[in-house]
């Protein structure tokens, strides 16, 4: 899709999204066949999207809104102004390639897919599966994708009426298994987690590496895992290539070079020269090697930095100088010298390709993670591609593929440990984590904290801060839960506990 | 939109639309009220990737989503989108 860029003020914007549709005049030639124009307010992020319905030269009128007081030159017909999540440049592409440099009333391409659903996967089964599945949901029960295949053996052996009676006996059967109503689940899924929990701190601590790269596995990745932290203590992600890239060595490591994150730090030295005012880069060959940086990358990276002068420069170092001579501003500059990106995606500290043996195909592992931008590179399968940055993926992917992700992960973690753990427990652990549509954590500040009674929240933790808040606000405990009940001394609320008797004088029921 | 297709990644399950005049007997089916049920925010990466479809989705709108289950081969679930926006 060809579309324009163009930088407005966020005014303009607004008056634009109150009036559409309307005419709009810029000071611009523009050809008349753009649907959709980007508009950036600062030069970084574009974040209002007009639809046009087509241009018109200019003419002097009262009815068109003028872009600023300079001769106008085309006038766009607006249907609609929206804002819209800020997109960087970098997912605009002029003739295949990645754009450097903003420039005003560009005209450039912007890749897109339509969105299309995904094919439903009951759809995928084979037809005499569906049938069998489909038998059973008649008589309104689900059975396994698995049992149905089984059953599809013995269908073509019996008559229709035994074969009903077949599905009917094993609908007893599954519902004999089923768990009963009021049944305590979260405390089965908690001491059947914790107990092989405890076998963990024994036998493992800390690490487990796939070569250089250290992964935190065990008790420790369980903890963060449920506690949902914003940034596990080792991000890492697996990258896979697009089908037709993956066993191309050359591409691959044009992939890694593409993906690793390399500043200024790590192939230089930073040397403060303070009665010069002055700042030396000393690039290391030796780590520029490694890194596959040349000098001219480092010198390209300096130039898009405001507010300093290359002041000399060769192959052995590189002077510069901030255009404000002050102490303050060498040191600022300094520090922003450190983490100044040379080439790579933010966040990914290191990559490392692998062959995977059976399948001989190359798969990229990194240290840090940044899954929107790897998402973006064009030769990354994105549909494969994941994190263990679970807060991430609730942000780039949804709840739901944070809920899965909760899910793989313990599973991954407690079977790497040789430890077996019913899946239907982590699958409560996950449904119940994500139940509020964004990934919250299991203690005090998540699920625990957040229950309705007063007296369930107290007994937990910091017991005096729930009391007086409830007694302030005059929260009232209908005393339907567990804790709640043993407080006071009732019967608890589980099993034949939950069930209450209802005398009906009349003698009818209902 | 970027060149990427959030339903298309192999962690995002099914989202499906349950149309309004389905709704009732999604709740009924299911014994529940409708505020009750588990909720997805209207900021999700997957309901504006319906929305590219479907057009606007309100709150309030159901939504079925069909997941691979490692027991049951696949199995339903719903979700209430909320206008609550997480950050």
């Amino acid at each position: 899709m060809t579309v324009i860029l163009f930088k407005d003020t966020k005014k303009n914007m607004e008056t634009l999204k109150k009036k559409a549709p309307c005419k709009y005049a810029v000071d611009a030639e523009i050809s008349a066949d753009i649907t959709d124009a980007y508009i950036t307010t600062d030069k970084k992020f574009f974040t209002y999207r007009l639809r046009l319905t087509g241009t018109q030269e200019f003419k002097p009128s009262d009815e068109i809104i003028l872009k600023n007081k300079n001769e106008m030159k085309t006038v766009l017909l607006v249907d609609s102004s929206q804002l819209i999540d800020p997109m960087p440049l970098s997912q605009f592409r002029k003739k295949g390639k990645k754009i450097q440099e903003f420039a005003d009333f560009d005209i450039v391409e912007l890749p897109t897919i339509k969105i299309e659903e995904k094919p439903a996967y009951r759809d995928t089964l084979p037809q005499d599966v569906r049938d069998v599945l489909e038998i059973a949901s008649k008589k309104k029960m689900g059975i396994p994708v698995s049992i149905a295949e089984k059953l599809v053996k013995y269908r073509k052996d019996l008559s229709p009426e035994k074969f009903e009676e077949l599905i009917d006996r094993i609908g007893d059967d599954l519902k004999k298994k089923s768990i009963d109503p009021h049944e305590a689940v979260g405390i089965i899924a908690a001491q059947s987690i914790g107990e092989p929990g405890t076998q963990m701190t024994m036998r493992t601590f800390h690490f487990a590496g796939v070569r250089e790269m250290n992964v935190t596995l065990g008790l420790p990745r369980l903890i963060e895992i449920v506690d949902a932290r914003r940034i596990p203590s080792t991000p890492s992600m697996t990258v896979y290539l697009k089908p037709e890239f993956e066993e191309n060595e050359e591409v691959v490591m044009k992939v890694v070079k593409e993906l690793e994150n390399t500043t200024i730090l790590d192939v230089a030295s930073i040397i403060t020269d303070i009665q010069q005012m002055t700042l030396a880069i000393k690039p290391e060959p030796s780590r520029m090697k490694e890194r596959l940086v040349n000098t001219q990358d480092l010198i390209d990276a300096l130039a898009k930095m405001k507010g300093i002068t290359i002041m000399n420069q060769d192959d052995s170092e590189i002077i510069l100088k901030p255009q404000q001579e002050s102490y303050k501003r060498l040191y600022q500059v300094q520090e922003n010298l450190k983490t100044t990106t040379i080439k790579g995606i933010q966040g990914i500290k290191r990559a490392i390709a692998r062959i995977d043996p059976p399948t001989k195909k190359w798969i990229l592992y990194t240290q840090g993670s940044n899954l929107r931008e790897v998402l973006e590179v064009d030769e990354v399968d994105a549909n494969r591609t994941y994190t263990n940055d679970i807060i991430e993926i609730s942000t780039v992917l949804g709840v739901e593929a944070a809920r899965n992700a909760i899910f793989n992960e313990a599973l991954r973690t407690l079977s790497e440990q040789g430890l077996e753990v019913d899946k239907r427990h982590l699958m409560l652990v996950a449904d119940m984590m994500t139940f509020g549509g964004s990934v919250r954590a299991v203690g005090r500040q998540g699920i625990s904290g957040r229950k309705s009674s007063v007296l369930a929240r107290a007994a937990f933790e910091i017991t005096t801060k729930h009391l007086l808040r409830a007694g302030l606000l005059g929260e009232v405990d209908p005393l339907t839960g567990v804790a709640e009940n043993i407080i006071v001394g009732q019967p608890i609320t589980l099993g034949t506990g939950a069930v209450n008797l209802v005398y009906r004088p009349s003698g009818k029921s209902q | 939109m970027g060149k990427f297709n959030v339903l298309q990644h192999d962690l995002v399950p099914e989202h499906h639309v349950v149309p309004k005049s389905e709704e009732d007997k999604v709740l009924k089916e299911l014994e529940i009220a409708k505020d009750l049920l588990p909720k997805i925010s209207r900021s999700d990466p997957a309901i504006k990737a319906l929305e590219e479809i479907h057009g606007p989705l309100d709150t309030g709108t159901i939504i079925r989503i069909v997941r691979r289950s490692p027991t049951m081969g696949y199995s339903t679930y719903y979700r209430v989108i909320t206008s609550e926006v997480f950050k």
